[in-house]
């Protein structure tokens, strides 16, 4: 038939057609370079210093550690450029890949532009296909380039599970904040609430010399020694791993940096946006001096926020659950028991409301700024739309005040189940 | 101008010209009334005595010889009461003297004083000489007290009645039902002063015995297969259905190779227009020769360019039976391993014999996999290649820079490894097949091991596309039916080359394109995607998963069968204890 002749041929045709548009935006994964973070400086002789890691190809062979000459699964590249994009027309210059940010770990800021405002970035990053909306971000104490060049994954394989796996944290130590890229940039914008960002810079110190607390926020919070969240980023005594530390976070206003906190309240952040998994904690020890006592602390409910406006002030009612496992008591009291378990609890209870309204002290007085977003819970209070823009809970937020529930119970002793002092041959006591 | 009409008649639908296709209706009267008439006509006399079991095997048989009888009928008897002008008959039918296999024993049957010249004809080879020497030479030769009446309708009684021993001894008014006899392991005996010659079973056909299946591997299950010989066939599947009401109708096929095939079906549960179809299609088959069904079921299927096979063929009688008690028909060819059975749907292409016989989490599970196998046969390649063309931001960073540094070295784009591999891998599977047994396995070891680690290592593919590659293969043979495995390797190649072109919108458009595809087609008037599109009553519980099988209440609605129940809503009487076992099974058949 002539007519299933012509349809062949026109069937043919119809094929060919997008067979010749075909592929025009196809691209081979190994013709490109795939950017596994990015660092912004403000340039010397630009707006921008742009560092960026492109992950290397594994060498083909046993996979193991990447590249040869340095060691480094990445080659690092810096340019200074006005803006994002043109830098990375820059680097292509000489990169003979394509370069490409779809698999892009982390972005960091130097808070030397953090504290300018990151406006600009943000929303060429948020209007960019290629940025993912859930990568976290950084703020360097220093410079972007001076802590993605500490990043030496010793512990990993790769460099981009380490961005992946270090982020992370937070779920398991509670001292750097959870921030992704996608809340970070709504937060910046919103009328209710204030983004963070995680603290990093390079470690200063280089050997077990080196080592002193003078940076530490110890004093600050009334204690004899450090814990291990009363640091800012770099300061921690710590030396091997990665040169490059996170601990902390970055408060922001709008897009504009306003201020740091050091790990401990960084933990209490998490506890307040209800995004704290669990973490070791010290408490002092209720009934003996100088002792503490080492809990698991796991957080077993949301923590529920109840926002009143009393004349034109917020009023911001705050209650947690919490429960924690004994990890070990130095005074070996026996907190496992009835009487003296309830007497632990109340004092950890006592003692994270202490350290609650401290946190949120600062964000009042200090930064002003609602980085719990507070005011997400505010908006409820408000009938139309108009009447909560015309409040402007943002510099409202500086004359909050708070009262605090903690609820805490201790549920595991551990393998533990009595604890005893130990016994030696002078039938004195040892701790732990 | 014309060409304007010409493109306006490409573009715009059109009624199609075609004549209605066959569909199964639920409502069979209208189409098997005609049919069941003329079986009416034919068999009347026999509906009487089919109620007994014991005596069903031989009344089928002779209902058969009454059905070609009746088939044949327009063909005037021809056979002639003169021997030698019979005899001249067969020589030239037969081509003697140029034939060299045909045997012609002429023979005297000697009465009292007279004698009687006869002649018995048979191929050598496909009969067995033992019977006739015992059941038909030696009582007509030595049986020397016969007493022969003058009427020559009488000889022909007692010949029948009384002398040959022979248990299927036929009689044939035309020459043409002796050569047919002959031609399928018959001898034809003709006697002098008769018109009509006998024709007796003794066929013994060099061939293979019963043995497992080859290529429809079981563990649990019957391990018997179908041979290439049509009545053992036929045997194989009664033995295993023992169902007053099975049926096994005749039928011939091919002008000149004469090739003997029976259709089967469950008579009272098997749709009449279903059974009419099947009989019209075979009927209406011209061609000389005809060997095999791979080749039957190309001239009975619906759709010649669907990819997939519309037809079910199986070398499992078990398989076959258990199809013919959901009601569908199954076709058996003389000189043949494979049973065809139709009609199918997409599902039963999926399943395999031994599912029926796990327990149903275990089939369960295979489904599962295999319906895996399928998506991985299908579309693996396609995905692997739209993904590191067109969606690098899909996969986790690990992978994406494993695959980079894999294809590092290799200096061909991803389509042209892709495909290079492909059709490697096609080349090992057939030349697995056609090199000569012993050889087989060494070939498939240097073809996947030597050949995929030699290609990898000379930098020609990346080690990751090997395994795609290979997975994609065990996929494709994970798939049960081996036509249908073909179809999936063919539409493979269809996908990569969409997938090359524009990634999962590519292949987005393919499955689209494949799922108007399958759900136009039709295999014996059932929509071959049944009962998923489209959706038929529920309550039938074999679709995609499986039920246990005391839930398996109701055959495939699709089927429209006679009887819409396997068996009734409790099954197991035995959980309510107050129920005697005993009771009639009868009311449970009656769903």
């Amino acid at each position: 038939m002539a007519r299933g002749k012509l349809l062949v041929i026109f069937l043919m045709l119809a094929i060919i057609c997008p067979v010749m548009t075909s592929c025009f935006d196809a691209k081979e994964v190994d013709d490109m370079g795939f950017v596994i973070a990015l660092g912004l400086d403000k340039g010397k002789t630009n707006a921008l210093r742009m560092t960026l890691q492109i992950a290397k190809p594994m060498a083909g062979d046993n996979g193991g550690g990447g590249g040869k000459d340095d060691g480094l699964p990445y080659a690092q590249f810096s340019v200074e450029a006005p803006s994002i994009y043109s830098g990375l027309n820059m680097i292509n210059t000489s990169a003979s890949k394509q370069i490409s940010l779809t698999h892009i770990k982390v972005v960091v800021f130097s808070s030397e532009l953090a504290r300018e405002g990151l406006g600009p970035y943000l929303h060429a990053m948020v209007r960019g296909r290629e940025f993912r909306p859930n990568m976290p971000i950084v703020v360097a104490r220093n410079t972007a380039e001076e802590y993605l060049e500490s990043v030496d994954p010793k512990l990993v394989v790769n460099a981009t599970k380490y961005y992946e796996l270090v982020y992370q944290s937070y779920k398991y130590t509670g001292l750097i904040p959870k921030v992704e890229f996608h809340d970070f940039y709504l937060s910046s914008e919103s009328l209710c609430k204030n983004p963070v960002a995680i603290l990093g810079n390079t470690a200063k110190f280089q050997s077990v010399d080196e080592f002193d607390l003078k940076d530490s926020t110890y004093l600050e919070h009334g204690r004899s020694s450090p814990f291990e969240g009363d640091f800012y980023a770099g300061d921690i005594p710590a030396l091997g791993g990665s040169r490059s530390e996170n601990i902390g976070l970055a408060v922001f206003d709008g897009d504009r940096m306003v201020g740091e906190l050091d790990g401990t309240n960084t933990t209490f952040h998490l506890l307040c946006t209800g995004d704290f998994v669990h973490s070791y904690w010290n408490v002092p020890d209720p009934l003996s001096e100088g002792h503490y006592v080492l809990l698991d602390i796991k957080q077993s409910r949301k923590p529920r926020h109840h926002v009143e406006i009393v004349e034109g002030k917020p009023v911001i009612h705050l209650t947690f659950n919490l429960e924690g496992d004994l990890l070990s008591v130095q005074s070996t009291i026996d907190y496992e028991a009835g009487d003296n378990s309830m007497i632990l609890e109340s004092a950890v209870e006592s003692y994270i409301i202490d350290q609650l309204l401290q946190y949120l002290d600062k964000t009042v007085n200090e930064f002003q700024s609602d980085i719990c977003g507070f005011g997400t819970h505010a908006r409820g209070l408000f009938t139309t739309w108009a009447e909560w823009e015309a409040y402007q809970w943002k510099s409202k937020y500086k004359d909050a005040t708070f009262t605090v529930d903690v609820n805490f119970k201790v549920r595991r002793p551990g393998l533990i189940l009595r604890s005893k002092s130990s016994v030696t041959s002078e039938s004195g006591s040892d701790t732990q | 101008m014309d060409i304007k009409k010409r493109i306006k008649n490409l573009l715009f639908f059109h009624e199609p010209q075609m004549e209605k296709p066959f569909i199964l209706k639920e409502d069979s009267s209208s189409d098997g009334r005609d049919n069941s008439d003329i079986e009416k006509n034919k068999e009347g006399s026999r509906k009487k005595k089919n109620e007994d079991l014991l005596l069903l095997k031989k009344l089928e048989k002779i209902k058969l010889t009454d059905k070609k009888e009746g088939s044949d009928k327009e063909e005037k008897p021809d056979i002639s009461k003169q021997l030698s002008e019979n005899k001249r008959v067969i020589e030239e039918r037969f081509s003697i003297p140029l034939n060299g296999d045909l045997i012609i024993r002429k023979f005297d049957i000697t009465v009292k004083d007279s004698v009687i010249a006869a002649f018995l004809i048979f191929f050598d080879g496909l009969v067995d000489t033992k019977v006739i020497n015992d059941d038909i030479l030696q009582p007509l030769m030595l049986l020397s007290n016969l007493d022969i009446k003058s009427d020559g309708e009488n000889i022909l009684n007692y010949i029948r009645s009384h002398i040959l021993p022979h248990n299927q001894l036929k009689e044939a008014r035309t020459h043409q039902e002796v050569i047919d006899e002959v031609y399928f392991g018959g001898c034809g005996l003709y006697i002098d002063g008769l018109d009509t010659a006998f024709t007796a079973d003794v066929k013994e056909f060099p061939g293979r015995s019963v043995e497992r299946p080859n290529n429809e591997l079981v563990i649990r299950g019957p391990q018997e297969g179908f041979t290439e010989s049509l009545r053992s066939n036929t045997g194989l599947i009664r033995k295993r259905l023992m169902d007053q009401k099975l049926i096994t109708e005749n039928i011939i096929i091919g002008r000149r190779s004469r090739t003997p095939c029976s259709i089967m079906y469950v008579k009272d549960i098997a749709n009449d227009s279903l059974v009419a179809e099947v009989r019209r299609r075979l009927k209406s088959i011209e061609v000389d020769h005809i060997m095999d069904t791979g080749e039957l079921e190309q001239f009975i299927e619906d759709d010649p360019s669907l990819p997939t096979p519309q037809v079910m063929a199986t070398e499992r009688p078990d398989r076959v039976c258990s199809m013919l008690t959901e009601g569908r028909v199954a076709i058996v060819m003389h000189g043949s391993p494979f049973v065809l059975v139709v009609p199918v749907t997409s599902n039963d292409i999926m399943y395999s014999a031994e599912d029926q016989y796990l327990r149903f989490p275990y089939s369960n599970l295979l489904r599962i996999i295999r319906i895996l196998a399928l998506l991985m046969s299908l579309l693996l390649p396609a995905i692997f290649l739209a993904i590191t063309n067109y969606h690098h931001e899909m996969i986790p960073t690990d992978l994406l820079l494993a695959i980079l540094s894999a294809r590092e070295k290799v200096p061909f784009p991803s389509v042209v490894e892709v495909f290079l591999m492909e059709i490697s891998f096609e080349l090992i599977r057939e030349a697995g097949i056609r090199i000569p047994g012993p050889i087989g396995p060494t070939l498939g070891i240097i073809g996947a091991l030597i050949l995929g680690q030699a290609a990898v290592e000379a930098n020609i593919v990346s080690p990751i596309l090997i395994i795609v590659v290979a997975v994609t293969g065990l996929g494709s043979f994970a798939i049960p039916n081996f036509s249908a495995g073909f179809a999936f390797r063919i539409l493979r190649f269809g996908f990569i080359i969409l997938s090359a072109i524009s990634g999962f919108l590519g292949i987005t458009v393919g499955l689209v394109l494949m799922g108007l595809w399958m759900v136009n087609a039709k295999s014996f008037g059932v929509p071959f995607v049944s009962p998923v599109a489209p959706r038929t009553s529920g309550g039938f519980s074999d679709a995609v998963l499986k039920s246990p099988v005391w839930k398996q209440e109701k055959r495939p609605d699709y089927m429209n069968a006679k009887k819409g129940r396997k068996q009734p809503h409790i099954s197991r009487r035995w959980i309510n204890r107050d129920v005697d076992s005993n009771k009639s099974d009868s009311e449970d058949n009656n769903g």
